[in-house]
């Protein structure tokens, strides 16, 4: 059996994972990370985009917002490229609890959550679709931060400095002698080929998978899952971040990330994490909510919905209501709190502090490995210099012709604008292995058509550069996965445009129905 | 007015709009109307430069927003973001000029001998183009001596007058730049056409109806002569006395832009919009047993009839061709362009004169090659564009309704 | 006051429209915005490959197919081939053998009647295919379809990737762009040159359906004789060549025919207040201006399912008719009306009106709701068209039927 050897091996390639290896690479470390799927197929990829500022916070669980509040002047100072700064508000709807404004903005002085309130009139004049009947205004630092921007500027850093990231890795077992877990062995994907990597001391960072992980070294962790759906409007009817000035809830928040809008969330306890059904109920409460502070959301169209998994520490006598678990992180310890040496888990959490986890895992990892070099990713910048936010009008002046000499550079994917060069690019990279992994690279398929056009096109080029063997199978399968994120809105214009596509590739192209119909 | 609200999120990408544009047929400067609209409008955001230029090609001709089946107002979100263009003070001063026929047309009645003989002068044309951008071989039309206005003083109210008894109905006649500078004889013939039908024609008070203004992206200066004609206008239309047009461009203006594109809201605009028709609209629709009444005597000729864009526009099909088609001896031919490729001031501009130029191409070709006596066409610019270029006389449909009643 | 009134402009109401005005019906054409057409291959999908005789007889009471019947079908598909013979836009085919035509995904289409063009790369009537891409063009991939076809197990050619000369340079082509470049004689002269070294050993050559718009006959006709080799057109992306030529044919006819034809307003569905809420009257359309009232003896609903808008389903759970508010036949929850896989039957294609025999929209009693009112097409209940393959027989029969049953 292959193996290779690393003093740090960190399980889940998510924010926290990457956070933790990037983190190990620069105090010195040798580090290997593992990843089940793609980048961001957990629960990175799959939030709502906030950036928090900490003001959902302050009331429900303090020391979050803290950590919030701090971790977001560090992140716009190491990531400036991934966050765009809309700026957030927290807006109070006519029927929201009317002594909680007040108790809201001591308690956000109290955490150092900067916050100012606004007359109603310059809310208005900031984001036009506000309800102008909400009844207080306050300003505060959200932001919109791209997970998969984020994810690819760690591992990009990771390995330039010489850590290694290994996709679709999967994790079949911790390897435990002795009382102490000294790696793992993984099942390479889709080579199915087994791999044992040995390893000093071992991160488990594996989001809602992490109880699997430590389950394999004899530990069992309690915590619960929550599920959160969120859905996209199709465009972005607001600028700024909008957040329900009450207590945390269903529903509670808008986040316009790149051209679309996002509302989330709800809270759904489940027992498995790759439990991502979406009801119709998270649907109406979701628009119900939405609509409470854009109230023309219901002339506007919903393109598509996702859930993602909330992993989140249950104390050993919990409700079954994950909604009131608290929101903060926990570092385990598996040595001291199992007597399980070379583990540490990381659990819960937000996207917004994944830093902050992997330092406060580190702090604990580092000295275990003899090494007793500081935590330096507050101060060390993600990207390469001069990078900035690439806002959305730059993104459309790419293709405005009368600024450009003819171009030969095709739009392949016309609503989120993805060139040729750049899909051909993402293509080529071996960890390509189907179109959703360009999706979550290029935003490929991600607008209103939802693949309808762009899936033909980039199983032609695929086709074209010797990536999809099986015919139109790339094809077929980026569709299918599309039709599973609208199908919760199948209704107005999404059943529309869902039948177009339909139509598009079983009457024009000549795709094989799944099934006979008969007339 | 924000641009989601114009139905930027019902656009499901199907190329229709982008199919039946006829800009985009013609250059590709122009990235298509589902492009410039619906789709780039995910990437304007209002707190930053826009970042497309490309727009400045849409013609305006509204084609796009008339064949969208799903609600899109594809052709009113373009021009929302040229307004954008204009606010970021992207429009050329050539633009502003051109935008205010009024101007042009008072000063050239004036100067009507002087200015028609310069604008025929081909120096003078070519000093034209180098100092204000009109392209040199865009056919302008010649000024008029006398405005209709002038010559039809006694049909001039302010107010609505009381209702006749010898007249079943009364009529309010927007008769536009094109007819008060240029063509004041439409204007005398559609008022006796409508009365031979029955009415009593009066012309209100009225002023530019601002779409050059508008479709140049100049919103506030369009308002202006927009609030004047609601002023002056609104009166008729709340008596119950329909508004009724000879030029498309004037009247769909009245009917449509100043509520759904500039916005201005209100019972005034809400009354002339409702009671504004196209003359051949309210002919075949309001007076039908009058029209059937009507002896029409033969004409013998051969004749395309072109729908301007600007008439599509108004969602009422081609009236004037179902009066046309009962003229006995008038074999007409049906034009099936989109757009004659002037489009308003499009295509006197110097830079857009060759894609006006290539977007017509197909008409011109059809109007050269048929050995046609005349062209039919509503709207005052395509006569122009279309005589002017494809050397066939163009008529308005009321001068060829008149000669079928001899009152030419 | 006409004949009769048809809302909706896809295969069923130009068909309804141009057969109508033939026959001499005063007939008037409203839509909200352009039909299908431009989202059709052009053929006539009847069967989806099985026995139309069979299939009609075996089909299930409520489909479509059981209550226009046989004859109607058959009926149908011969004033469609006159028509569009007479348009030169000949069909080839009829339904006693489907046609299997190559498709942009390597696969066979089996239809009934298909433009001369695609009917060329019919299975049966020549040699192995070579599939050629247009350089820079990005709705066709010939090496796609050429790889799913060899894996089918079908002879096929090593694809060629041809350029094109003179396409658009500064944005992406669409397919109508490519179609217009090839109207042009002399373009299509320099592009056969440079084309003609790479047709050695190519047997039967199958481009992207984009030989052609306004003279595709003329075009598709010269491109062969100056290649050397038999030619056949696959559709692809919209917009859809083959579809829009059809929409043209059609259009023009009707128009040619005397049929007034609206585009670009909304209708909405007035019942006859003189008739006991037994008669429908006509139409509202919502115009640019005002609402203006359109009357009619019979009125068909032509307006399609979901997509087009004939049907509008809600996020509470209800299914509506958009013009006169009828009773729709529809099933089970929101959840329930997709199903999983984006390529299966879905619940949702066979919602719609239920109609009796003669095409009259019914109650819960089976009762006609309006004396006058018809269905036709894409609105009607019990198939799934895009499942069956049999969208444009129904479309076909069904409007035969109903305009038969409406005395037109």
């Amino acid at each position: 059996m292959p193996s290779l050897s690393t003093q740090l091996l960190v399980i889940g390639g998510g924010a926290t994972g990457l956070g933790v290896a990037w983190d190990a690479c620069l105090r010195g470390l040798k580090v290997v990370l593992i990843e089940q799927g793609d980048l961001g197929q957990g629960t990175s990829g799959r939030y709502h985009g906030l950036l928090h500022s900490g003001g959902r916070y302050v009331i429900s669980d303090p020391p979050s917002a803290r950590d919030c509040a701090s971790e977001n002047r560090i992140l716009r100072r190491i990531a400036p490229h991934t966050i765009e700064d809309t700026g957030g508000l927290f807006a109070a709807a006519p029927a929201d609890p009317g002594d909680f404004a007040d108790a809201w903005a001591a308690a956000c002085r109290a955490c150092g959550v900067p916050a100012e309130e606004v007359r109603i009139a310059a809310a208005l004049r900031r984001e036009p679709l506000l309800n102008p009947r909400m009844t207080r205004a306050f300003e505060v630092r959200d932001a919109a931060l791209d997970s998969f921007d984020l994810l690819h500027a760690l591992t990009g850093a990771i390995r330039g400095a010489g850590g290694q990231v290994s996709l679709r890795h999967r994790l079949e077992g911790l390897l435990v002698e002795d009382g102490r877990v000294r790696g793992a062995r993984v099942i390479v994907r889709p080579s199915g080929e087994a791999l044992t990597i040995g390893a000093d001391m071992v991160v488990n960072a594996a989001g809602p998978w992490a109880g699997k992980v430590a389950q394999s070294a004899g530990v069992r962790l309690p915590f619960a899952l929550g599920k959160g759906t969120m859905l996209a409007m199709a465009s972005r009817l607001v600028h700024t971040v909008v957040n329900r000035l009450k207590p945390p809830s269903d529903g509670d928040i808008i986040v316009p990330v790149g051209t679309v809008t996002v509302l989330g969330t709800t809270d759904v306890p489940i027992a498995e994490p790759d439990e991502l059904g979406i009801e119709g109920w998270e649907i109406d409460l979701l628009l119900a909510e939405g609509e409470v502070l854009i109230p023309e959301l219901p002339r506007h169209r919903a393109l598509r919905a996702w859930a993602g998994v909330r992993p989140l520490w249950r104390p050993e006598k919990g409700t079954d209501a994950t909604r009131t678990l608290p929101r903060a992180h926990l570092i385990l310890d598996h040595e001291e709190r199992d007597g399980v040496r070379g583990l540490v888990s990381v659990i819960g959490g937000k996207l917004t502090t994944f830093r902050l986890m992997a330092e406060q895992a580190m702090d604990i990892v580092a000295p275990r490995l003899g090494n007793s070099a500081p935590c330096k990713t507050a101060d060390t910048p993600l990207e390469k210099p001069g990078q900035h936010y690439f806002a959305l009008p730059l993104r459309w002046k790419e293709i405005d012709p009368p600024a450009h000499p003819p171009s030969p550079d095709e739009v392949i994917c016309e609503c989120e604008v993805v060139t040729l060069s750049r899909l051909e690019k993402a293509l080529g990279a071996s960890e390509t292995l189907e179109l959703d992994d360009v999706r979550r690279d290029l935003r490929l398929g991600m607008g209103p058509c939802q693949a309808g056009f762009c899936a033909y096109r980039a199983a032609g080029v695929a086709q074209a550069l010797g990536r999809d063997a099986r015919g139109s199978a790339w094809l077929l399968e980026f569709l299918a996965e599309r039709w599973r994120g609208i199908r919760p809105l199948g209704w107005g214009s999404g059943l529309r445009q869902m039948e177009l596509t339909r139509r598009i590739y079983l009457e024009l192209l000549g795709a094989t129905a799944a099934e006979e119909a008969q007339p | 007015m924000n641009l989601p609200a114009l139905g930027a999120d019902l656009c499901v990408k199907c190329n229709i709009c982008t199919a039946a544009c006829p800009v985009a047929a013609a250059t590709d400067l122009f990235l298509g109307p589902k492009a410039v609209g619906p789709q780039a409008a995910r990437f304007r955001h209002p707190r930053l430069p826009l970042p497309d230029s490309s727009l400045t090609w849409c013609s305006g001709c509204g084609t796009c927003s008339r064949v969208c089946p799903h609600g899109v107002a594809v052709a009113e979100i373009n021009i929302q973001a040229k307004a954008r263009l204009a606010e970021e003070g992207r429009v050329p001063l050539r633009d502003h000029l051109i935008s205010r026929p009024d101007l042009l047309g008072r000063l050239g009645t004036r100067l009507a001998p002087a200015a028609n003989l310069a604008l025929r002068l081909r120096p003078a044309r070519w000093m034209i183009e180098k100092v204000m951008g009109i392209h040199r071989r865009a056919p302008l039309p010649a000024f008029a001596r006398r405005t209709f206005r002038r010559r039809a003083r006694a049909r001039c109210v302010d107010q609505p007058p009381p209702p006749d008894e010898a007249h079943a109905r009364t009529v309010a006649y927007f008769h536009g730049c094109g007819t008060n500078y240029y063509e004041p004889a439409l204007g005398e013939l559609a008022a006796r056409i409508l009365e031979m039908l029955g009415c009593r024609v009066v012309v209100p008070r009225q002023g530019c109806c601002g779409l050059p203004l508008q479709s140049n992206g100049l919103f506030e200066a369009a308002r202006g002569y927009a609030r004047y004609n609601l002023k002056w206008l609104s009166p008729f239309a709340h008596a119950g006395i329909p508004i009724v047009g000879t030029s498309t461009s004037c009247t769909l203006s009245l009917k449509h832009d100043y509520r759904a594109i500039l916005g201005l809201d209100g019972e005034a605009a809400e009354d002339v919009a409702e009671g504004t028709y196209d003359i051949f609209e309210y002919m075949t629709l309001l007076l039908p047993e009058a029209l059937d009444r009507l002896e029409l005597l033969p004409v013998r000729a051969r004749a395309l009839y072109h729908a301007p864009c600007q008439l599509r526009a108004h969602g009422i099909g081609t009236p004037a061709l179902e009066v046309l088609r009962r003229i006995p001896g008038l074999r007409l031919a049906v034009s099936e362009s989109e757009c004659c490729g002037v489009a308003g001031t499009y295509g006197l501009k110097r830079e857009k004169y060759g894609v006006a130029h290539a977007v017509g191409a197909g008409l011109l070709e059809q109007v050269r090659s048929a050995d046609l006596d005349f062209v039919i066409t509503d709207s005052e610019t395509c006569r122009w564009w279309i005589s002017g270029h494809a050397g066939v006389p163009a008529h308005h449909p009321v001068e060829i309704v008149a000669r079928s009643l001899e009152i030419i | 006051m006409r004949d009769l009134l048809i809302v909706g402009a896809g295969l069923t109401g130009l068909f309804s429209a141009a057969l109508a005005a033939r026959r001499g019906v005063r007939v008037a054409l409203i839509a909200e915005g352009r039909g299908s057409l431009e989202l059709s291959h052009g053929c006539i999908d009847v069967s989806g490959g099985l026995s139309p005789h069979l299939v009609v007889q075996q089909s299930r009471a409520d489909h479509p197919y059981s209550l226009a019947g046989l004859e109607n079908l058959e009926a149908a598909i011969r004033e469609f081939r006159s028509l569009m013979q007479s348009a030169g836009l000949p069909y080839s085919g009829d339904l006693g053998r489907a046609l299997r035509l190559p498709t942009a995904l390597g696969t066979e289409h089996a239809t009934s009647l298909a433009p001369a063009p695609l009917a060329a790369g019919d299975h049966a009537s020549g040699g192995p295919l070579t599939y050629a891409d247009l350089i820079g063009f990005r709705d066709f991939h010939a090496g796609l379809a050429a790889a799913e076809m060899a894996r089918l197990g079908a002879p096929v050619g090593e694809p060629l990737h041809l350029p094109l000369l003179d396409a658009p340079a500064h944005r992406d082509s669409y397919a109508t762009d490519l179609a217009r470049l090839f109207d042009d004689a002399r373009r299509r002269e320099e592009i056969a040159r440079a084309w003609k070294p790479q047709m050695r050993g190519v047997r039967r050559l199958a481009l992207p359906a984009v030989i052609g718009l306004d003279r595709s006959a003329e075009a598709f006709a010269d491109l062969e004789k100056r290649l050397g080799v038999p030619i056949c057109e696959i559709p692809t992306l919209p917009p859809s060549v083959p579809g829009l030529r059809l929409e043209g044919a059609l259009r023009r006819i009707a128009v040619e025919a005397g049929a007034w034809l609206l585009d670009g307003a909304r209708a909405v569905g007035r019942v006859d207040g003189r008739s006991d809420g037994r008669r429908v009257s006509g139409v509202v359309a919502h115009t640019a201006g005002g609402p203006r009232q359109l009357d009619a003896a019979a009125v068909i609903l032509a307006t399609g399912g979901v997509l087009h808008g004939g049907l509008v389903a809600r996020q509470n759970g209800l299914v509506q008719e958009s013009v006169f508010d009828l009773p729709v036949t529809f099933r089970g929850e929101r959840e329930d009306w997709t199903s999983p896989s984006a390529l299966s039957p879905q619940s949702y294609a066979r919602f719609g009106l239920t109609v009796s025999a003669d095409m009259r929209p019914i109650g819960a009693h089976g009762e006609p709701l309006f004396e006058n009112l018809f269905a036709a097409g894409g609105i009607l209940a019990g198939a799934d068209r895009a499942a069956e393959g049999s969208r444009q027989g129904i479309d076909l029969a069904t409007a035969h039927r109903a305009l038969e049953a409406a005395g037109a």
